[in-house]
């Protein structure tokens, strides 16, 4: 029985046969069950929808009304946001300047609020080497004092400010207050061609405004290496106008013409291409005005009634003076202006006459974006192109403006106990007997700090700039940075001139603060913009206007004294009480009527108080004028003469005290006062027989802000690949030192060396390498670092004359292939 | 529950190439509205995603008579011919019925979570419209800077790596503007009402768009120019995004001519 | 020709072959059913059972997470006209969109947040604190400002659009054709959330076995697809109709 119970038993308990069993009915209990099918549904639906994909919060949608400040444009924005996210950026309609579109920069800028990585979250103070970019945290009370305590111990002279703000909005306005009361006149204001121009202005029309071109209504644009569509004035603003030129009513009846050395977008949608050879468009302008003079095509009422020193006089002191129409006369025969431009000869006498005939035309100035000097020669000779054919203050033509109406603020306490520097000389010798127009030489500061053994400045704040990238030649202008004791950034940004800094005080973020703009650059129309904050302070940033009164009063004495306002705002709006008390300005546009339109101004400003003004101008972001073509161009000249003068008596009355070496060798004393050509050739000899031409992409932020990273998906594969950038090159140019295709070379200058990768592109001038600006950063984060070469790095060239400003478009290379 | 008449639409986009300017503020517009991804190397452009992209084409004249000129390029939602025939060449290969022609709108459509990635349309596509997703564009992987998640819009889903996205007219502004008009009681939008994040922001108003089956509105009356053109013609994808310039040497190269072939618009 | 002629003998002996498979089938079950433990018929028995129990019984229990609102709360009292002054309206759409509502631009609000609650609680000292939820929600959120982390029960994925508006308005739907009677509960049900896919057991099925007895019962794609689709509309389910 034992072996027949254990046969039994061994059957019954788990053998293996038994064991299946259960397993398989273990699997069809399972399969009858959901377990499988539920599990596979949802596997399915867990990978449509991975939990580490994030699912953006949906919320409220609101439209913040703003001001784009990332460049001189002032384009209005408005923001969409759903609840306090900052989601998407637009163009308002309900804005003059740019109705609706926006440049890819203005649209990218969310990139710039939400990246952690490039951005500083708090104050810092340096920990390790400069440059080195190892920061600590502080608190801001800790980094007001280090700052407090050691401007206190500056003597006078020691302290200086280099400023990328507008020029003439409140934040610039309040640094250099800020520095005035200490005694210190080194505010040193980042350079841009409307600088050049607005001295230009002011020499031959004795106007300290701002000058804009009525591209609107202009019927023949002559542009001189302007980027119109590169990023050139208010971006969104001239590829509007572009487009109304382009528009089916107007189409063929607008001609563009662009002088450039290189095929760009502008060069290509223009109606004419004439690639003079950098540097001497001077030589054509006046190459165009002599034509003009000579055919008699120029505007005989303008120039009899309005113009001085068009033709030849005689002083009080009975010296006889050459004349604008002699000078060109003489010296600017086509013939001599196509040999020195490399045009030809019939070109330059058709476009001339063009030019003359249109109805409206205007010639534009001010390479690039204009975000670096122009020449004060050039741009004194376009506004005499313009004043030859009747274009000042007409519509079509340049227009030359009154400074805004805005409240200067109190004068500076007189008993500055802190020294008389002001009377000194500044540190970049702008004003100086050899600069004497030339109100601030950012390019002379390397220089100066480099001269001797110590540092003459021993303290530098930097507002809104990034000179350590944007500055020509900036490799010594770096050299100069590492000498100088103690830096302070207030850059929002990790920029390159942050990482050599030993304090951060973090700005806010453009979309995060209050902050104005005077005049748009290239504006026909006077313009004020306000921007307002349309997100919370993401991170534990203040407004730098906020932080300079505070430690105006932390510091006291005649600092305290110069800021008696609570914070940045009061500042804006005693400023803004001006344009309340001028009476006239508009705070809302209504998308139809734009202020260079021919409606004509409206002549209600809508407004009763100043409270009220102030809360439409908050609310829409803007105070503006209608183009006043009404006004009489009998009272806009404020030149020793009343009128426009082609033979500038500021300089003629300036010349004794000019020290005249600055000046062009070859210039007469005469001819120094008028628009002329000077033939500016860089120290090339045959080690650097190609010259170097940085040229600027609307695509590619070239100044103190960056590129956001969607930039980066609009550049071609002929301008950066991998890390590396392309530089352009004629096929011929290139055949000759046997560069083909994507070949890596080195360009080197007598300021550095550079490497990059050869693009053959028929549009290059043989002869010339062209660099985009804006490539190369070593600072911010992956989406920056390391990508490309920045042609600042090489640049090297010489002065311009009178105004001290340098050349940055004629850089003396050779190329070595790799 | 009621059941309203649906009207049929054919979105269409007409870009003027005479105005266009090549700035590139559709890429960023379109990229910043559609949550496109973006990494540190975008010069890889097999690997970087455009559902816009502007492309450059010169003229091939030596200097001083170069010309470049730009096109950018959307999805072209291409359209079946009517007999049943062709179907827009990505949707025709699709396994998976992820991506189809939309009857009421004329929209190519395109499902994320229903994408198998297997690249079957980005091969069939003869526009390279279609982008892969190689890697999740957010967080996991970090290609996606620090933070830079806060400014996605929650009107498009984000992507996650192993699908092919591309551009779809913004069909969310589409739904928007449907939802503001129910609310205002309409059951049509108006034409305007929705137009794409490109078209909206080009500043050179290059990108006109709107409904191809309204006689009335600019885009019909645009692609009666003689200088209209589709791209890649021939193929009979027939796209419903058209070109404009007044260039012959530009639209030549919209199609495979050959040498001294005449250049034909589309009413040829 | 040799093949043809032996095909029928092959059949009968395949016929009779199936004949005594089914014979010895039905013995070998006999012999199973009557001597279950020695057959082994009980591990079968016990493998499906214990394979169903799993499946049916402990499987819904783990794939869902359970979890409570952070405040209890009841629709029956905020619906009725009677005891809150502001609830108007005939139409079960018009009382719940008093704090269900639709923004101007036609978007819906969804759950809504603390401001809408603070319309009528809006003090910590209010007498509307009479029970103990009440007193909690005044006190830690009231009182800090600060948003009630509710769950979603109807959240859907992210893939999915959905707009209320042309449903409820201009389809006239009533919200409890998808949200049954959530309107009318007094308090608020245990939100239960599936592990794996991530989503509330509101919207991917009360019924672990997928029956749907109820147009409430489940709002997945095919839910949504079975309306769009009715009268043969299939232009009208397109992918980009509920996509996006």
């Amino acid at each position: 029985m034992d072996s027949k119970d254990n046969k039994i038993a061994e059957r019954m308990g788990i053998n293996r046969r038994n064991f299946i069993k259960l397993v398989v009915g273990g699997a069809i209990g399972t399969t009858l069950s959901p377990l499988p099918w539920k599990i596979t549904d949802d596997i399915a639906i867990f990978t449509q929808n991975l939990p580490w994909v994030p699912v953006p919060p949906a919320g409220e949608y609101s439209y913040a009304g703003s001001l784009c400040t990332l460049c001189p444009g002032g384009c209005g924005i408005k923001v969409r946001k759903v609840d306090e996210r900052a989601v998407k950026i637009e163009g308002r309609t309900d804005y003059p300047v740019n109705p609706g579109g926006i440049c890819p920069l203005g649209m990218g800028g969310l990139q710039l609020l939400y990246n952690e990585n490039a951005r500083f979250t708090g104050p810092m103070k340096r920990t390790g080497e400069r440059g080195a970019g190892s920061f600590q945290s502080i608190s801001w009370d800790e980094a007001m004092n280090i700052l407090a305590d050691r401007i206190s111990g500056l003597k006078a002279g020691e302290l200086a400010a280099i400023d990328g703000n507008l020029k003439g909005s409140t934040m610039s306005v309040v640094i250099e207050r800020f520095l005035n009361s200490l005694g210190s006149s080194d505010y040193i204001k980042m350079q841009s061609s409307q600088e050049t121009m607005d001295i230009a202005a002011n020499l031959l029309t004795g106007t300290r405004g701002s000058v804009g071109y009525d591209l609107e209504n202009s019927d023949y644009i002559l542009s001189l290496g302007s980027g119109l569509l590169e990023g050139w004035g208010s971006p969104a603003r001239v590829i509007n106008a572009w487009s109304i030129w382009r528009s089916d009513e107007l189409k063929g009846r607008v001609k563009v013409v662009q002088i450039e050395p290189r095929a760009s977008n502008t060069a290509s949608r223009a109606d004419k291409w004439l690639p003079a050879v950098p540097g001497t468009e001077t030589a054509l302008v006046l190459g165009m005005a002599h034509v003009i003079i000579k055919e008699g095509l120029y505007n005989r009422d303008f120039i009899d009634n309005f113009s001085f020193g068009f033709y030849d006089f005689e002083t009080a002191y009975g010296s006889y003076r050459r004349g604008f129409k002699t000078l060109v006369l003489e010296d600017y025969s086509p013939e001599r202006v196509a040999d020195i431009t490399g045009l030809e000869e019939n070109e330059i006498e058709s476009t001339a006459r063009d030019f003359a005939s249109a109805s409206a035309p205007v010639a534009v100035c001010g390479r690039g974006k204009g975000a670096l000097y122009g020449s004060l020669y050039e741009s004194m000779a376009v506004l005499a192109l313009n004043a030859l054919v009747g274009g000042i203050n007409r519509a079509g033509g340049i227009f030359i403006n009154d400074p805004l109406p805005l409240a200067d603020l109190p004068d500076l306490p007189t008993n500055t106990s802190t020294g008389s520097d002001l009377k000194n000389g500044r540190i970049d010798m702008a004003g100086s007997r050899s600069y004497p127009f030339s109100q601030s030489l950012f390019n002379n500061l390397a220089d100066s700090i480099l001269e001797g053994n110590e540092s003459p400045i021993d303290m530098l704040l930097v507002f809104s700039a990034n000179p350590a990238f944007t500055a020509p030649n900036c490799g010594k202008l770096r050299k100069a940075l590492e000498k100088i004791p103690f830096i302070v950034s207030f850059s929002p940004l990790r920029d390159e001139t942050s990482m050599m800094a030993d304090l951060i005080l973090p700005d806010h973020i453009y979309l995060e603060k209050t902050d104005d703009m005077i005049c748009p650059s290239g504006l026909q129309y006077p313009l004020y913009g306000l921007s307002r904050p349309v997100v919370k302070p993401l991170y534990n940033t203040r407004n730098s206007g906020d932080v300079m009164i505070d430690l105006a009063g932390k510091i006291g004495g005649t600092a305290g004294d110069a800021f008696p306002w609570k914070n940045f705002e009061d500042v804006v709006k005693h400023r803004v009480k001006g344009l309340y008390d001028a009476g006239d300005g508009l705070t809302d546009f209504d998308g139809v009527t734009p202020p260079w339109g021919t409606a004509g101004s409206i002549a209600s400003p809508g407004y009763s108080s100043f409270d009220e003004m102030w809360e439409k101008l908050v609310k829409n972001g803007l105070w503006y004028r209608h183009l006043d073509r009404g006004r009489n161009i009998e009272t806009i000249f404020n030149t020793k003469s009343g009128k426009f003068e082609f033979f500038s008596s500021i300089i003629e009355s300036a010349l004794k005290d000019i020290d005249v070496k600055i000046l062009g060798k070859n210039a007469s004393n005469d001819d120094i006062c008028m628009p002329h050509f000077e033939d500016i050739s860089p120290e090339g000899n045959d080690s650097f027989p190609l010259m170097m031409y940085p040229c600027e992409l609307i695509n590619l932020a070239s100044g103190w802000i960056p590129n956001p990273p969607y930039l980066n998906k609009t550049l071609f594969d002929d301008q950066l690949k991998k890390d590396n950038s392309f530089v352009d090159i004629n096929p011929d140019t290139a055949a000759e030192y046997a560069l083909k295709q994507g070949d890596s070379i080195i360009i080197e200058s007598p300021a550095g060396r550079v490497q990059a990768l050869v693009n053959l592109f028929e549009g290059a001038m043989p002869g010339i390498v062209f660099m985009p600006l804006g490539f190369g950063h070593s600072a911010y984060d992956d989406f920056l670092r390391g990508k490309g070469a920045n042609p600042n790095e090489i640049i090297y060239g010489k002065i311009d004359p009178l105004s001290g400003q340098n050349i940055w478009w004629k850089t003396p290379v050779r190329v070595t292939k790799l | 529950m009621k059941e309203t008449e649906v009207k049929k639409h054919r979105y269409g986009m007409v870009i003027d190439l005479d105005k266009c300017t090549g700035c590139g503020t559709c890429m960023v517009a379109c990229a910043s509205e559609n949550n496109v991804t973006v990494r540190a190397d975008e010069s890889d452009k097999q690997r970087s995603i455009a559902w816009i992209q502007l492309y450059k084409i010169n003229n091939g004249e030596k200097f001083p008579k170069t010309q470049t000129c730009f096109f950018p390029r959307p999805c072209m939602h291409c359209e079946e011919d009517g007999n049943g025939g062709h179907h827009p060449p990505c949707v025709s290969v699709c396994p998976a019925t992820a991506t189809t022609l939309d009857e009421n709108t004329g929209i190519v459509s395109q499902i994320y979570t229903r994408c198998i990635g297997c690249r079957y349309c980005q091969a069939a596509c003869p526009y390279h419209a279609r982008y892969f997703n190689w890697w999740d564009g957010y967080s996991y992987f970090k290609p996606f800077p620090d933070g830079m998640e806060r400014s996605l819009s929650p009107d498009v889903s984000p992507r996650m790596r192993g699908v092919v996205e591309k551009c779809t007219f913004c069909h969310h502004r589409l739904m928007r503007a449907k939802e503001i008009a129910h609310a205002q009681g309409r059951t049509e939008i108006e034409e305007g009402e929705y137009i794409p994040a490109c078209a909206e922001a080009c500043p050179a108003q290059a990108i006109t768009f709107g409904d191809l089956n309204n006689p009335k509105h600019k885009v019909s009356e645009l692609i009666k120019s003689p200088n209209a053109f589709r791209l890649l013609e021939r193929l009979n994808t027939k796209p419903k995004v058209y070109y404009l310039s007044s260039k012959e040497w530009v639209r030549r190269l919209a199609d495979n001519y050959l040498p001294g072939e005449p250049v034909r618009g589309i009413n040829d | 020709m040799e093949n043809q002629d032996h095909f029928p003998d092959k059949f009968t002996e395949k016929s009779a072959s199936v004949k005594h498979f089914f014979y010895m089938l039905i013995s070998y079950l006999r012999n199973l059913i009557s001597n279950p433990m020695r057959s082994g018929l009980a591990y079968f028995v016990v493998g499906l059972i214990a394979a169903l129990l799993v499946g049916w019984v402990l499987f819904p229990m783990a794939l869902y997470s359970r979890n409570h609102q952070p405040v209890d709360f009841s629709h029956a009292i905020h619906t009725d006209p009677d005891i809150i002054d502001g609830i108007e309206g005939d139409t079960e759409a018009e009382r719940c969109s008093y704090c269900h509502t639709f923004r101007d631009d036609g978007s819906f609000t969804g759950i809504p947040n603390l401001s809408k609650c603070m319309e009528c609680h809006d003090d910590p000292e209010s007498p509307l604190g009479e029970t103990a939820e009440e007193r909690d929600f005044l006190e830690e959120y009231v009182a800090n400002l600060k948003e009630v982390p509710w769950y979603r029960y109807y959240e859907q994925p992210d893939c999915v659009y959905f707009s209320h508006i042309p449903h409820v308005k201009n389809g006239e739907i009533d919200c409890s054709a998808c949200h049954g009677g959530h309107g009318s509960t007094d308090s608020l049900p245990v939100y239960e959330k599936n592990r794996i896919s991530g989503y509330s057991i509101n919207i991917w099925g009360k019924n672990i076995s997928g029956r749907k007895t109820n147009t409430w019962d489940r709002m997945k794609m095919d839910d949504c697809a079975g309306c769009h689709t009715i009268n043969s509309h299939e232009e009208n389910n397109g992918c980009f109709v509920c996509h996006k």
